[in-house]
């Protein structure tokens, strides 16, 4: 990354960057009138949190490695690698911890917090089955649970000009984003990776301040590139770059990017047409491009991937699974079918954590320079 | 051979009788099913079947066959058809071994599953059966249909229940189109009664093993819970679930234990190890020691919930305890200590069951520390015998039960 920024000289994406790669971990140094609110999962509605007048931070495991004994060694390390940053107290200064129900992991480690942690904890249940009778009065109702918790927790009323300014601002950040998103074929992977992640561990205010002045570098920099493989990762949350450095360093791009972590979180549309705005922010989370946790219809996150692809005229498919991960396992199978239908070669490539290695590294190669020797014949 | 240290019941024969009867029935579904224009459902264990029976559904239930794959040792083989068709060894293995025998029934006791006409799951017991049911649902290209119980973090909301119950409505609705049969709630009440008695009847069996010495071992209560899973509303549950109780009660009346010279009482939490039904449970009858109730079979024993039958449905379904919170379940586990005057409990650390084992750890310290007894935790799986390490188990155990000296 160190490159990139030599050549740059651009101190917005130089924050930037320096933000990914702290994922939060000096938000007290650096945003000492801030307070922050963790959370965990992109369904969790980051416009609530603002405008309880605190800070969103996607709670991402410093190392991949950690075993607190409140969970057993088959479940993920961001599961794991979180709750143990809790018990090291790692999270003390936040607000409050806010869980979505999505997968069965995320619904226990909420119990789990609740029981074993020090942090307040907030939790909001969306329907999983998104389209299904009643699930928007439903998801509403959860939403107005959610307001009152947050009001609750801050002992402060959240008016409706506070959620318009939130709603306004989150549109904005991911008009940002998509801009950004829309350079990633002319981009280094794990640029792009990093700032998109920066967006989920500093203040919103500040992140879409940065990348606004450092589009027109971004632009700038944009390189377009003809030899290398164009590639969609879809996958869960993914805390490092560390996977998009070596996908770029065998040759490849990623041009689509499905993570929790990466262009999901900005994706899909933000309205501001209700007279309550907790009706727009339902509708966007209900609307979004769905994880695998979430059934809009049993095949439309394929359907959605598969058009990405096509858009973005990707070469070969990587589905990254992090172990124990039972949603993103279970959607591997049929989206790699789907893709294979699509003439797209996929590779399914499980981590513990997000950090690869050298075996990845020879999957990788191996994935990447098959696919070049395809397009040589 | 070693001398068996647990008094088998009579009623074995009964539910022999009462489950072949519905394995047959099951199994030649396709000669049957059209004629009477009874669609067969494959549902989950937690989905509101009185509702389908109303519609004259038959339902068949893959995590019972794959109970059954692994009592019969054919887990593992089918787990492996399913992981060589891209499925993680990490999912749960009662999804694997049914895709496996889906894909290849030669290899599945019974000739594997009969094929569905349609697909029925309800989440209140996993997110895992959503993304299992989907798999399912694309393989046969037939309906599947949702119930999608939100998960209580604490008391069921006036949302999630009327949510639920929407869904009901419409799900009603879609069966009346799949089985061209109107829907009439005075046939899904008579399901729910027939279903309200069924379970009165296990409630009531179980609470028999407040006596000392309990009538009954843990794997009674899991080979006798098999009625109340697949003939929920029916008679023959019914008929079946009274001769049971009529036979535990005369047991208590008699003063005869399951376990013979019965000295420790435990609680059971999780799904039993099917494959090691007997052997495990052997270590512990061998020293005395018996479990007097267990939370899972105890699922089925839940009395209904007020209201009318829709209603009721709803509440029912969606606070089954698997769906609510660590301190709700911690509570539960102590009260069954408490009511069953029990010594210990024993957690089945499941790898297959995230839900139901990633909370033990908490409930298992809460429940020590409010009941003072000790509480041992088993890693193991439900039905993949892979995950089981006999001698490490064995030592575990032997040391667990030495405290009781």
């Amino acid at each position: 990354m160190s490159e990139i920024t030599e050549h740059v000289k651009n101190k917005s994406l130089e924050l930037l960057l320096e933000e990914a790669t702290l994922n939060g971990a000096a938000r007290i140094l650096r945003y000492p009138k801030s307070r922050f609110f963790g959370y965990f999962c992109s369904y969790f509605p980051e416009e609530l949190i603002l405008a309880a007048g605190l800070e969103p931070l996607r709670l991402l495991p410093d190392t991949g490695n950690s075993t607190p004994a409140e969970l057993p060694a088959y479940c993920c390390s961001l599961a794991k690698g979180t709750l143990d940053m809790e018990i090291r107290g790692k999270w003390q200064d936040l607000a409050g911890i806010g869980f979505t129900h999505t997968c069965d992991t995320m619904q226990c480690l909420s119990g789990i917090w609740a029981a074993s942690g020090h942090s307040k904890t907030i939790d909001i249940v969306p329907p999983v089955m998104l389209n299904t009778s009643g699930a928007s009065r439903y998801y509403l109702a959860e939403m107005h649970s959610l307001l009152n918790s947050l009001m609750a927790l801050t002992q402060n009323k959240i008016n409706k000009e506070a959620l318009q300014d939130a709603l306004k601002l989150c549109t904005y950040t991911r008009k940002l984003a998509t801009e950004l998103d829309a350079l990633r074929p002319d981009l280094p992977s794990q640029m792009v990776s990093s700032l998109m992640r920066a967006g989920q561990v500093m203040p919103r205010l500040d992140y879409s301040q940065a990348l606004e002045k450092c589009l027109p570098a971004l632009k700038e920099m944009a390189e377009p590139n003809q030899h290398r493989l164009k590639v969609l990762i879809s996958g869960a949350v993914v805390e490092n770059d560390s996977l998009f450095a070596m996908i770029e360093d065998l040759g490849g791009r990623v041009v689509a990017d499905d993570t929790c972590t990466g262009y999901r979180h900005y994706s899909g549309p933000t309205v501001m047409e209700a007279e309550d705005p907790l009706v727009d922010i339902v509708r966007r989370y209900t609307e979004m491009p769905p994880c695998p946790c979430k059934n809009r219809s049993l095949n439309e996150r394929m359907a959605y991937l598969n058009d990405l692809a096509h858009q973005r005229q990707v070469k070969c498919a990587i589905i990254v699974i992090r172990k124990y991960c039972d949603p993103h396992a279970w959607d591997a199978v049929a989206l790699s079918e789907s893709f294979r239908n699509s003439g797209i070669r996929t590779l399914t490539l499980e981590l513990e954590g997000a950090d690869v290695g050298g075996q990845e590294r020879t999957r990788l190669q191996a994935f990447l320079e098959s696919m070049k020797a395809d397009s040589e014949l | 051979m070693a001398k068996r240290n647990y008094r088998p019941l009579a009623s074995v024969k009964a539910l022999q009788k009462t489950m072949g009867r519905y394995y047959a029935l099951t199994n030649y579904h396709r000669y049957w099913g059209k004629p009477f224009r009874r669609p067969l459902a494959w549902v989950t264990s937690g989905a509101p079947v009185e509702l389908l029976r109303s519609f004259k559904i038959h339902s068949a239930y893959p995590e019972q066959y794959a109970a059954i794959y692994s009592a019969r040792n054919t887990t593992v083989a089918l787990c492996e058809i399913a992981d060589s068709a891209g499925y993680s060894q990490d999912l749960c293995s009662y999804a694997r071994s049914n895709i496996g025998g889906v894909l290849r029934p030669d290899l599945a006791p019974l000739g594997g599953m009969p094929k569905p006409d349609l697909l029925v799951a309800c989440n209140n017991i996993c997110g895992t059966v959503l993304k299992w049911y989907e798999a399912l649902a694309r393989h046969f290209n037939i309906p599947l249909l949702v119930l999608d119980t939100p998960y209580l973090t604490d008391e069921m909301t006036q949302q999630a229940k009327d949510y639920v119950l929407e869904q009901l409505y419409a799900m009603a609705v879609d069966l009346e189109k799949i089985t061209g049969r109107p829907f009439n709630e005075k046939n899904l009440a008579k399901q729910m009664r027939q279903s309200a008695e069924i379970t009165s009847l296990w409630k009531e069996t179980r609470q028999y093993c407040q006596a000392n010495p309990s009538p009954l071992n843990a794997p009674d209560l899991f080979i006798h819970m098999a009625p109340i899973v697949v003939l929920r509303g029916s008679q023959e549950g019914i008929d079946y679930y009274r001769k049971l109780k009529a036979e535990v009660k005369e047991r208590v009346a008699l003063g005869q234990g399951a376990v013979e010279n019965e000295r420790i009482r435990l609680v059971w939490d999780n799904i039993a190890i099917w494959p090691q039904l007997f052997t495990f449970y052997k270590m512990f009858a061998d020293k005395g020691a018996c479990f007097v109730s267990d939370t899972y079979s105890g699922g089925w024993a839940s009395l209904q919930s007020p209201g009318t039958p829709m209603e009721s449905l709803a509440t029912t379904y969606t606070e089954v305890f698997l769906n609510r919170s660590p301190e709700f379940r911690a509570n539960q586990l102590i009260n069954l200590i408490r009511d069953y005057k029990a010594d210990g409990f024993v957690m089945h650390s499941n790898r297959s069951c995230k839900p139901y084992s990633l909370v033990q750890e908490v409930i298992r310290k809460k429940v020590m520390r409010e009941t003072g007894v000790p509480g041992l935790m088993i890693e193991a799986d439900m039905a993949d015998l892979r995950a089981y390490a006999e001698e490490p188990v064995r030592n575990r155990v032997q040391a667990f039960l030495e405290t009781f000296d």
